[in-house]
């Protein structure tokens, strides 16, 4: 049987816009203040997991990897969990099975998100989520996607724009007694329904805003829980998720994935009926009908009934019976993705614990519920905390807390200080494989192709070689397609894939397309054209509209768009086709890149770094706990946790004393070509100081150096990254 | 409660792939690992990927996981981490008592990666190490301290080279085996020196599943399975100014956890062979030593060829080992066939990384 596992303390930086501290410097933060928040060092601490969601926002390869210092993993067993945005929900389940196996007696779980390198918006990071072949190069977003899947909520459940607008203002002011919020405001439904259209039904204020951030909390078994003076607060009962990636396979009106997380976790808990076991509820809410889309499925009823009466009524407000978002969710708090999740954990403790301040609900509270969810509309990540009777009284500087208390520097403008830009290539030329290789030749002849499930009678598109929810049994039958269908569910977008505005007057509809003669659920997304905006209603009948077939490549682009049908006959007809044969010229490759860019803030320790080499000079920073100086300048320190002040700490390092420790001598520049020539990479350490200094050596002709060389640094014409750090060799 | 190793599928293992979508590949693997492992897709409780992003291409590589694997709807997370991370992930699920039994799964499509270097790049801090260099200058100057601390020669980097590639010619699932010398590997194309170009590993493509499950289950379904006995994972700092280069603290730590759960006190003399990541030669002996096993016995490491072997399959890495590992206790390793009752499995994620894992892979299950 499990071990039950109790959160014990929290800590959490600032939601902002744009923070100046690095991704490593926001985890340190949050990390310290929970340690202290629980009463532990990090040497009482086993083990270390870190939620953060896509690479692609921090701007970083392998991320997890990069953010073990600032996540106090550094010399620990420390490991990353990922899925997508249902991530911080997953954080507190995956420090869960580190302790509840037994293997360990506590965990650090951290989340953190910095989203605000990725240029010219984080949301075009969200291009190279979907299927790289058969929606990416429609240049669909986030936004797109949630505008879709709003529309058919709307439609099915009866919802108006005015009654999610209201859900907005609702959470958004729940938000005003957070510490960590970023936009809490007192706004009314008027202010959402009149804020930007975006991407109908989606206006600014439907959806929560990017953000900075970091959450850490400190999980541990009910033997270290019961020695604390804290009432526990424990985990009751944990569910994950993930449907399948076929996004237009299914109904997006109802996440059955949730419901499910949902069921396995009030099964662990003992819940026969959440709508009466569960006291309050944080649901996942990124944009507004999300709140009450999740809320369906947390509360099983697919119908919606509940939750339409709980809304109609007035309650879901924190004075209602069934508070929704109390903690003033991703709407009001922000949305650094992660640790959002986090965040929704963070507010089950508080207020369990009786440490929730102006947002405490009444009580007694017993239970509570949070939620994430992620991926192509396809994540649900679910968990449910309980207190042990009533909520305690606890005294708490988290009743009190305010936004000054919580760490995070946020700034305007990435300019602020000093700052690195860098834009990776990114290439890529994808192998197709079999099945789609067929699907692609269908386009390239005017043709939509699928391949028959026989397991489960569905035709499937686009074409597969095996069931995915039938024993993966093999599909070997190919067909062409009516090309013909309804309209599912539409969006009409005044935006880019990089949240830019399309030029005035310019829409673009989106729409999930049903096809004909086939399974309802399955369809595929594409453009709408030759129609009017105003005119365009779910239930329309659709054709696709072809390039011309000199023009076509064989490319989902090869379809032009959908246009209106009317009440004219269509060809229903499906043939048995002869799919592609295996040879390499067949099997087709698709091109591809991740076109995005960064600007990175030097981070608190990089500015101080940054601002010194200007100078030519370098300072280290003073370790109180350690009575040590480290270098590179730092905002923590990564083996006590501590917190330090690059500048107050700041110890002048001599910037011609150095001497190099190691070295290589590298042929090859960042793609792999040919460097005209070598260039020499130098580890510089310093006397009495801690640390090393990476940077180019200048040798001239004949020069000789070893390590022990003696070296000076050299002061930079301009400074504009790494690559300006360089040493020469100086006769010491 | 322990955790055991009912099967495991593999697909690809080869420079490229191109008749293959990662999803074709993977399925071939799965129904492979599933039969190998004797369960039915309906008897799996769920699935643990390792997977990061930016090789598969997609900013949320974890979207595309479920289906290929016959887990759609069921609980399926990713680990950003090597297949053997991902095998420990699943290992403490299935010790909660909640799970029984669990795949686990990556893939490489490395040769539809066109940019790789500027890839591992871009894994480097911006602020202070990502150069406008080639990403192995890390690698070079680690190789650099590496001898100046220990004392090891350069030749004895290159014998690892020699041993390794040789090795996987014996070895049909291993596409880079060939006959080198030491004086091949130091004179071959200087890379960030002191590492040349046979040093590095190639790439490969692959997919790698594994079936993990409780005792009753591997007795239950299985006619081969193995026995983790011990699993352990660590992390050096990630702050390469302040980072011993010379030392892998992440296997240390690892190790010693590993080792401990499965009561070897002398890991030279209790494990019949070592299977170490390799993708930089050096590599090799580095993690040899952190282990605690150096040259006073000479341990039989790699004997399928490793990466150097074998290729560096992005996450799935480790994942070829461990299939090494276990065909190896099953007596099914043909040519590369050793006497083996007790294994080591060892992952390291690259650079700049110093994150590993070490597994201990027992015939059967053993009496603590």
């Amino acid at each position: 049987m499990s071990n039950r596992v109790a959160v014990i303390g929290v800590g959490m930086t600032k939601f902002m816009r744009r923070a100046q501290e690095a991704p490593g410097e926001l985890a340190a933060q949050a990390v310290r203040m929970a340690l202290e928040d629980a009463g532990l060092d990090i040497d009482d601490i086993d083990a270390v997991t870190l939620g953060t969601a896509p690479d692609a926002f921090d701007g970083i390869h392998m991320k997890g990897e990069h953010l073990i210092a600032g996540a106090g993993g550094s010399n620990k067993p420390y490991m990353r969990h990922f899925i997508g945005g249902a991530t911080g929900v997953m954080s507190p389940i995956h420090g869960w099975m580190h302790v509840a196996s037994g293997k360990y007696n506590s965990c650090l779980v951290v989340a953190e998100e910095k989203m605000s390198p990725c240029t010219p918006h984080p949301a075009g990071a969200f291009l190279t989520i979907f299927d790289r072949v058969t929606e990416q190069p429609l240049e669909l977003t986030l936004i797109h996607i949630f505008a879709l899947e709003m529309a058919r909520f709307m439609h099915v459940y009866g919802y108006s724009e005015r009654d999610l607008a209201e859900v907005s203002a609702m959470i958004k002011r729940n938000a005003l007694h957070h510490p960590a919020s970023q936009v809490a405001v007192d706004l009314s439904a008027d202010d959402v329904l009149n804020s930007p259209l975006l991407s109908w039904p989606v206006k600014r204020l439907d959806i929560s805003p990017t953000s900075d951030a970091a959450v850490a909390i400190i999980m541990v078994n009910e033997r270290i829980a019961r020695t604390l003076k804290k009432a526990p607060v424990f985990i009751e009962g944990v569910g994950f998720r993930l449907e399948t990636a076929y996004w237009c396979t299914r109904d997006l009106c109802y996440p059955d994935y949730v419901a499910m997380a949902a069921r396995d976790a009030y099964k662990m808990a003992g819940i026969v009926d959440p709508a009466t076991d569960i006291d309050f509820f944080e649901p996942y809410d990124p944009f507004d009908y999300k709140a009450l889309h999740h809320l369906n499925a947390l509360l099983l009823d697919k119908t919606g009934r509940t939750v339409r009466n709980l809304f109609e009524s007035g309650n879901l407000t924190c004075e209602g019976s069934h508070p929704m978002c109390p903690s003033g969710g991703a709407l009001g708090v922000g949305n650094p993705i992660a640790a959002t999740g986090l965040m929704k954990i963070a507010e089950l403790y508080f207020q369990l614990s009786g440490q929730a301040g102006k947002r405490q609900l009444q009580g007694p509270l017993r239970r509570g519920v949070a939620q994430a969810w992620g991926d192509l509309m396809q994540a649900g990540t679910v968990v449910v905390m309980g207190a042990e009777g009533a909520s305690p009284v606890t005294s708490s500087r988290w009743n009190d807390m305010k936004r000054e208390d919580l760490p995070g520097t946020p700034i305007k403008s990435v300019d602020a200080g000093p700052n690195i830009s860098d834009a990776p290539d990114l290439r890529y030329a994808w192998d197709n494989g079999f099945a789609i290789s067929t699907y692609l030749d269908g386009l390239k002849k005017g043709k939509i192709r699928g391949s028959l499930d026989s397991r489960t009678n569905r035709m499937m598109v686009p074409a597969r070689p095996f069931s995915e929810i039938a024993d993966l049994a093999p599909v070997t039958n190919y067909y062409n397609l009516p090309d013909s269908g309804v309209v599912k569910t539409f969006t009409i977008s005044h935006v880019n894939w990089d949240s830019s505005p399309l030029p005035d007057g310019k829409v673009n509809i989106f729409a999930v397309i049903a096809l004909d003669g086939i399974n309802e659920d399955m369809g595929l997304v594409h453009k709408l054209g030759e129609v009017d905006p105003q005119n365009v209603k779910i239930g329309m009948r659709v054709k696709a509209v072809w390039k011309p077939e000199s023009k076509r490549t064989g490319d989902i682009l090869d379809i032009k768009y959908f246009a209106p049908l009317g009440r004219k006959k269509t060809n229903l007809e499906m043939t048995q086709i002869k799919p592609v044969e295996v040879d390499v010229l067949a099997m087709s490759q698709k091109q591809g890149k991740i076109p995005l860019s960064y600007r990175y803030t030097a981070g608190v320790g990089g500015s101080k770094f940054y601002t010194d080499l200007a100078k030519g000079e370098i300072n280290g920073t003073f370790v109180a706990e350690r009575d040590e100086v480290i270098i590179p300048p730092a905002m923590f320190d990564e083996e006590s946790l501590s917190i330090l002040d690059p500048e107050k700490d700041a110890r002048a390092i001599n910037p011609g004393s150095g001497f190099i420790r190691s070295f290589t001598v590298v042929y090859e520049d960042r793609l792999g070509h040919l460097l005209d020539k070598e260039q020499v990479v130098v580890q510089v350490e310093f006397p009495g100081v801690t640390g090393s200094i990476f940077g180019m050596l200048e040798v001239k002709n004949g020069e000789r150096f070893y390590e022990g060389s003696p070296v000076t640094l050299v002061k930079p014409k301009k400074v504009s990254g790494p690559d300006m750090v360089a040493f020469k060799l100086s006769s010491r | 409660m322990g955790v055991a190793l009912l099967g495991m599928g593999i697909c690809g293992f080869t420079p490229t792939s191109t008749g293959l979508s990662y999803r074709e590949m993977i399925a071939k693997a799965a129904k492979m690992a599933y039969r190998d492992a004797g369960v039915t897709i309906d008897q799996i409780d769920g699935a643990v990927s390792a997977e990061e992003d930016f090789p598969s291409g997609y900013s949320i590589a974890d979207e595309y996981v479920p289906d290929q694997l016959g887990m759609v709807r069921k609980p399926v997370y990713t680990i950003p981490g090597d297949f053997m991370h991902a095998v420990a992930s699943a290992a403490m699920q299935i010790e909660t008592g909640r799970f029984d039994i669990l795949v686990v799964e990556s893939y490489s499509k490395a040769s539809n990666v066109l940019t790789k270097d500027e890839m591992v790049r871009f894994a480097f801090d911006p602020v202070f190490n990502r150069f406008g260099l080639s990403p192995h200058w890390l690698a070079g100057l680690e190789l650099n301290s590496f001898l100046s601390e220990t004392g090891y020669a350069i030749e004895e980097v290159a014998e690892v080279v020699v041993k390794n590639r040789g090795a996987a010619l014996a070895n049909s699932n291993a596409p880079y085996g060939d006959n080198f010398s030491v004086d091949d590997v130091l004179d071959s194309r200087p890379v960030s020196l002191p590492l040349t170009e046979l040093m590095c590993a190639h790439y490969a493509d692959g997919a790698v599943i594994a079936v993990l499950g409780t005792d009753e289950a591997a007795y239950r379904y299985s006619k081969k399975p193995a026995f983790i006995s011990g699993i352990g994972w660590g992390s050096g700092t990630s702050i390469l100014e302040r980072r011993d280069h010379s030392f892998s603290i992440g296997t240390a730590l690892a190790a010693e956890r590993a080792c401990k759960e499965s009561g070897i006190n002398n890991p030279g003399e209790e494990i019949d062979a070592f299977f170490v990541s390799d993708t930089y030669a050096h590599r090799q002996l580095m993690h040899m030593e952190a282990i605690g096993v150096n040259g006073n016995r000479n341990p039989v490491v790699n004997p399928d060829g490793g990466a150097l072997g074998g290729g560096d399959m992005f996450e799935a890495t480790g994942g070829a080992r461990l299939y090494e590992a276990f065909t190896q206790l099953r007596g099914e390793a043909g040519r590369c066939q050793i006497d083996a009752e007790r294994l080591l499995v060892h992952a390291w994620r690259g650079i700049p990384t110093d994150s590993c894992v070490v597994a201990i892979l027992d015939k059967d299950r053993r009496a603590l």
